[in-house]
């Protein structure tokens, strides 16, 4: 039986007149992986802070296991939100970051974060002022694994971390995962990464919830299409399309959808190729503006 | 369907309020320099340069009765009140941010905050009040230099000292904590509207005690009251700061 951890309902967040976090509806289940994947300002960290008490909500409901978030202490403590862009105390080094650790949180593992540390060679007893980007995404990804909290957030973990790095936490994100299950948030713009890992997909942009589907769904479920431009519009005709790209007679237009055997054997037959869409792709077309001149230049002036 | 679970998920061993704040004051100590190592070292270095001072008058043979005296207007006991005011400010705005990411609630964090604020006013104000007795028996460190018994210092013994500097300590810790709440809850709007504020206040008050020609009274309730009388009015502004701040921190947003 999975049971609900977190509940918000046209959960919304302003800043002045700039919304934030637009009336957003999802749950979150016990015991799984998820993506909270968007664009940069798509409304990531809002809806993060938002569900550990950080930042208060303007409107709508949230729950996170079973009650508002905010200064209610058994909730938070089963909470670990390390922050992209966390502060720390002035003098403070990452050793005195896991030496207070366990005092918040309770399931915290002294040992494994040990190994972490070596793992990701971190300088324990260097000021954190001074700790480069990819140490310093180290630290919160330590944390966030070594607290086992019942609901960990990992906040952009991937930034400035290099290519060995990404491999461990990959690696000790899903041995861990699998020794002591709990949920899991991760948000992040370099998807590809980690588009294995995930097992929900939240698709934020412009602080509205594009897409919020099971990973395996969502794999495979978008097409290109690609051939000659009359053909390749026949063919996707009365379909989803959710990106176009041509060069001269040459078309390739992404649609969304399953295709059947039947539809397989006409594209063929029209000498079409088709290809899978990674979950990045599906995302840039999801969440990209059109690649058309104009709004490019648009973007450009803004 | 799923419902939305009432009972907790996981081992959670009851924990007592006490563990909760008493883990925001470890917090605070674990880099032990900040409120402690810091303010000893400003007024170490102050106490060496009157040391040398006093050595250097001794040698050439100058009056250093006279000295002493001139020294009672110094303020070199006072010097690391100033960077105390800042310890005050980074202990919110940049150590909350991480108790909320390590989840710490609001509430549990300014009463943390200002139980470590207690221990270290409790402290210096120890330390510094035996220091002035110290000095005066040992005629001032055998130099007759005045650091510590200066000012309202050693004149009326060593309960009225630590008093005053535990008020002291407690308002200069307090009002940096509680206006830095301030920015994190409104943020420059908030600090302005601190600021004009005070400043209508002072001034309002200076109009009204000029116009009504009191100010000879109000020197004269100063004079009345007597040093404890004064620092009594600073602990009171340190308990308004102190409440003002546990107000204003419980819907405060880190940066």
């Amino acid at each position: 039986m999975t049971r609900t951890v977190v509940r918000a309902t046209g959960l919304t967040k302003r800043y002045g007149s700039f919304t934030a976090v637009d009336a957003v509806d999802f749950t979150l289940e016990e015991n799984r992986i998820y993506g909270l994947l968007g664009r940069n300002g798509a409304g990531k960290t809002t809806v993060m802070q938002m569900l550990t008490g950080q930042i208060f909500p303007n409107d709508g409901q949230l729950e996170v296991f079973g009650r508002t978030p905010a200064e209610h202490a058994d909730v938070l403590r089963r909470l670990c939100f390390i922050a992209e862009s966390q502060r720390y105390p002035d003098a403070f080094h990452a050793s005195h970051v896991l030496k207070a650790a366990p005092w918040f949180f309770e399931n915290w593992d002294a040992e494994f974060a040990k190994r972490l540390v070596d793992d990701f060679r971190l300088p324990l007893n260097r000021p954190i002022k001074k700790l480069s980007r990819g140490q310093l995404s180290a630290v919160g990804v330590i944390v966030g694994l070594a607290s086992r909290a019942p609901l960990t957030f990992f906040d952009e973990p991937y930034l400035g971390l290099d290519a060995v790095a990404r491999h461990i936490f990959y690696d000790r994100l899903l041995t861990d995962y699998a020794a002591h299950p709990r949920t899991i948030v991760l948000s992040t713009h370099l998807i590809d990464e980690v588009a294995n890992l995930l097992e929900h997909l939240l698709i934020i942009d412009q602080g509205r919830i594009l897409l919020d589907r099971d990973a395996e769904e969502v794999r495979g479920s978008a097409t290109t299409v690609a051939g000659g431009r009359a053909a390749v519009e026949s063919f996707v005709a009365d379909r989803a399309v959710i990106g176009r790209e041509g060069i001269g007679g040459l078309a390739s237009v992404t649609i969304d959808g399953r295709l059947d055997q039947a539809d397989r054997v006409r594209a063929a037959e029209l000498g079409l190729e088709l290809a899978p869409v990674s979950l990045q792709q599906l995302i840039v077309h999801m969440t990209g503006t059109d690649l058309r001149a104009d709004s490019i230049e648009q973007e450009v002036a803004a | 369907m799923t419902a939305v679970i009432e009972q907790p998920i996981v081992r959670t061993e009851p924990r007592s309020r006490f563990t909760e704040i008493w883990r925001v004051v470890r917090l605070h100590a674990l880099t032990p320099s900040v409120f402690f190592g810091i303010p000893w070292i400003i007024l170490g270095t102050a106490w060496l340069v009157m040391i040398i001072i006093g050595v250097i008058a001794g040698a050439a043979g100058a009056d250093t009765e006279k000295m002493g005296e001139g020294m009672r207007y110094s303020w070199a006991v006072l010097s690391p009140q100033w960077y105390l005011v800042v310890v005050g400010v980074q202990a919110i705005g940049l150590t909350m941010s991480f108790a909320l990411g390590f989840g710490a609630t609001r509430r549990d964090f300014w009463l943390g905050t200002s139980a470590m604020f207690g221990i270290v006013s409790l402290l210096n104000a120890i330390a510094i009040a035996t220091l002035v007795q110290l000095e005066k028996l040992t005629d001032g460190w055998w130099l007759n230099i005045a650091m510590f018994d200066a000012l309202w210092y050693g004149q009326n013994g060593w309960l009225v000292d630590f008093y005053t500097t535990l008020a002291l300590q407690l308002f200069v810790l307090f009002i940096g904590a509680s206006v830095t709440t301030v920015y994190l809850r409104w943020r420059m709007r908030g600090m302005l509207t601190l600021a004009l504020g005070a400043i209508a206040l002072i001034l309002g008050f200076v109009a009204v005690a000029t116009f009504s020609k009191s100010w000879p009274a109000i020197l004269e309730w100063f004079g009345g009251i007597g040093i404890v009388g004064v620092f009594t009015v600073v602990l009171g502004l340190a308990l308004v700061c102190a409440i003002g701040g546990y107000l204003v921190i419980r819907r405060a947003t880190p940066r």
